[in-house]
């Protein structure tokens, strides 16, 4: 009866390690929550979704952020997405026995874990230094680049998922290779790509040094992506930086619903991944 | 290559009145291998139409592996060749030029396992059918209910063919996918362990199939259970190490095979 009571032992220890990495985990996330819910709790009005970023002293909200934001990750999406999952297709299908694949997959790699400040100056050179100004058409090309190798990669794991019984059963129908893959292989690998690029929109909306080179900020309502544009993580940045009360109050709740927004996609990305598996 | 093609090369005397004894897929000193492997060797095999010719051995003879040959679904992976010819209708279907559209529309497979696609039932069965022909809606809804009937489906989805195919049983994916592969109208049907997956009513069933679709189709199928084999083909081919050892009629390979391998491995000597 020895080695029941060691096992029994073994796994209460185990449960407890597993337990308290968990809860380790966890109170990080209520933390900043909480933190910032508290410190931003005054700014949370329907001001903050109403009015313009306000001068020192002065209350106002973070409409203009949170637009220049959207259209910014917006457009980002419309930019990287259709590139991301057409590189993804390719690695996957087309290409994928090919030395070409493997070594665009490499460097897909490389680009994943590429600091997004590098990006950022990477766009500023080619971007805004040749215009002369910083602007939000910049920003959202600095985004787009981030989010590519998201989509890329989640986009070829999602396609090699599917078995290559479908693959042959849509070929052996006779049909083209672009047939079975927008038909058949894409419909089975929605939920998966659909997940990657949520995810990789909840990595890009909270990116800050890649903004700070590019769209920089703006404090009044500009909607011209010619311009600089307000967003939130720059304004949180220059917020928290300054010495004014408001400001701060303002950037904690800027914070604020970042962290609800990033939480909400993350949800969404659950959700969808149950959805995709009760198929 | 016609008046070549109109007699049955069997090593069995000809006394054969149950099967017409044209030739429908010749196939002429085949040999398939893949990286450094040699997976068949010299096969010669003549397939007669409107009949039903099993393949048997042992795993790993290379039954699968003809069948990939027939419709060139090989090609999809890297380092596996084919060389010989197999000729249908008088064209030898693995020489370059040859469309593989052409090919695959002429030549139908199905599965081990059942491979509906993410849509419903309808679809499923128009899904080839709308790539190769422009059908005004009507006569697309006929071409389905027709293909449906003749994979006796019919009566069981006729109430729910917007459903999704992956709510059907797996004996019923099944035979959907030999609907979707009969919609567009195929003279040759592959059926590569097509019910080794399914229960035994599921078996019995596309069994009965096999046994209706004979008569408008040439049919190829490989299986493992010899007593599936004996049931439902004409023409048994016995492989062993990627060579064929012993091809006739189904009943003269069960009862008094030629080669000793054939007679142990039907008796369950290996397998």
């Amino acid at each position: 009866m020895a080695i029941p009571a060691r096992r029994r032992a073994a796994d209460v220890v185990a449960f407890a390690f597993a337990s308290a990495a968990t809860a380790f985990g966890l109170l990080w996330l209520t933390w900043i929550l909480w933190t910032t819910l508290r410190e931003g709790a005054a700014a949370l009005t329907p001001a903050l979704f109403t009015q313009m970023t306000p001068p020192p002293g002065e209350s106002g909200g973070l409409l203009n952020a949170f637009y220049g934001s959207t259209v910014m990750i917006g457009l980002a999406i419309l930019i990287g997405t259709p590139i991301g999952i057409a590189a993804g297709t390719y690695l996957a299908e087309q290409g994928r026995y090919t030395r070409l694949a493997a070594i665009v997959s490499f460097v897909n790699d490389i680009l994943l874990s590429a600091p997004s400040i590098v990006i950022g100056l990477f766009i500023y050179e080619l971007v805004v230094r040749p215009s002369g100004h910083f602007s939000g058409f910049a920003g959202a090309l600095a985004l787009a680049v981030i989010l590519i190798p998201i989509v890329v990669r989640t986009t070829e794991e999602a396609l090699r998922l599917v078995p290559d019984q479908m693959r042959e059963a849509g070929f052996a129908l006779g049909l083209p290779r672009w047939r079975v893959t927008s038909r058949i292989l894409y419909k089975a690998a929605l939920s998966a790509i659909l997940t990657g690029v949520l995810l990789g929109v909840a990595r890009i909306s909270g990116e800050t040094a890649p903004l700070l080179f590019t769209s920089l900020n703006n404090q009044f309502w500009s909607s011209s992506l010619g311009q600089p544009l307000a967003n939130v993580p720059v304004v949180v940045f220059q917020y928290a930086m300054s010495p004014y009360d408001e400001w701060h109050t303002l950037a904690w709740a800027g914070a604020f619903m970042l962290t609800v927004f990033v939480l909400g996609l993350n949800l969404l990305v659950r959700l969808l991944a149950l959805k995709g598996r009760s198929r | 290559m016609n008046d070549v093609a109109t007699e049955v090369r069997i090593t069995v005397p000809e006394q054969s009145r149950d099967v017409a004894t044209a030739v429908k897929v010749d196939i002429r000193k085949l040999d398939f291998r893949y990286g450094k492997g040699h997976a068949l060797k010299n096969v010669n095999l003549a397939v007669p139409a409107n009949a039903v010719t099993s393949i048997i051995g042992p795993s790993g003879c290379g039954k699968s592996t003809l069948l990939r040959t027939i419709n060139r679904i090989f090609e999809l992976y890297p380092d596996q060749r084919a060389t010989g010819e197999i000729v249908i209708d008088g064209a030898n279907v693995l020489e370059r030029g040859y469309p593989l559209s052409d090919l695959r529309r002429l030549v139908g497979m199905v599965f081990q396992k059942p491979t509906p696609f993410a849509s419903s039932i309808r679809s499923n069965v128009g899904f080839a059918l709308n790539y190769y022909e422009r059908l005004s809606k009507a006569a697309m809804n006929d071409r389905i209910e027709d293909a449906l009937r003749q994979a006796a489906l019919w009566d069981e989805v006729k109430d729910k063919l917007h459903l999704s195919a992956l709510s059907l049983s797996g004996g019923q994916q099944q035979r959907l996918c030999i609907a979707r592969a009969i919609a567009v109208r195929p003279e040759v049907l592959l059926l590569d362990e097509a019910t080794s997956a399914l229960d035994p009513i599921s078996t019995a069933k596309i069994e009965e199939l096999i046994h209706e679709l004979r008569e408008r189709f040439t049919i190829i199928i490989v299986t493992h259970n010899m007593q599936q084999a004996a049931r439902v083909s004409q023409r048994t081919a016995f492989f062993h190490l990627g060579e064929l050892i012993e091809f006739g009629k189904t009943s003269d390979v069960f009862t008094n095979p030629h080669e000793q391998r054939t007679r142990d491995y039907i008796t369950g000597r290996y397998g």
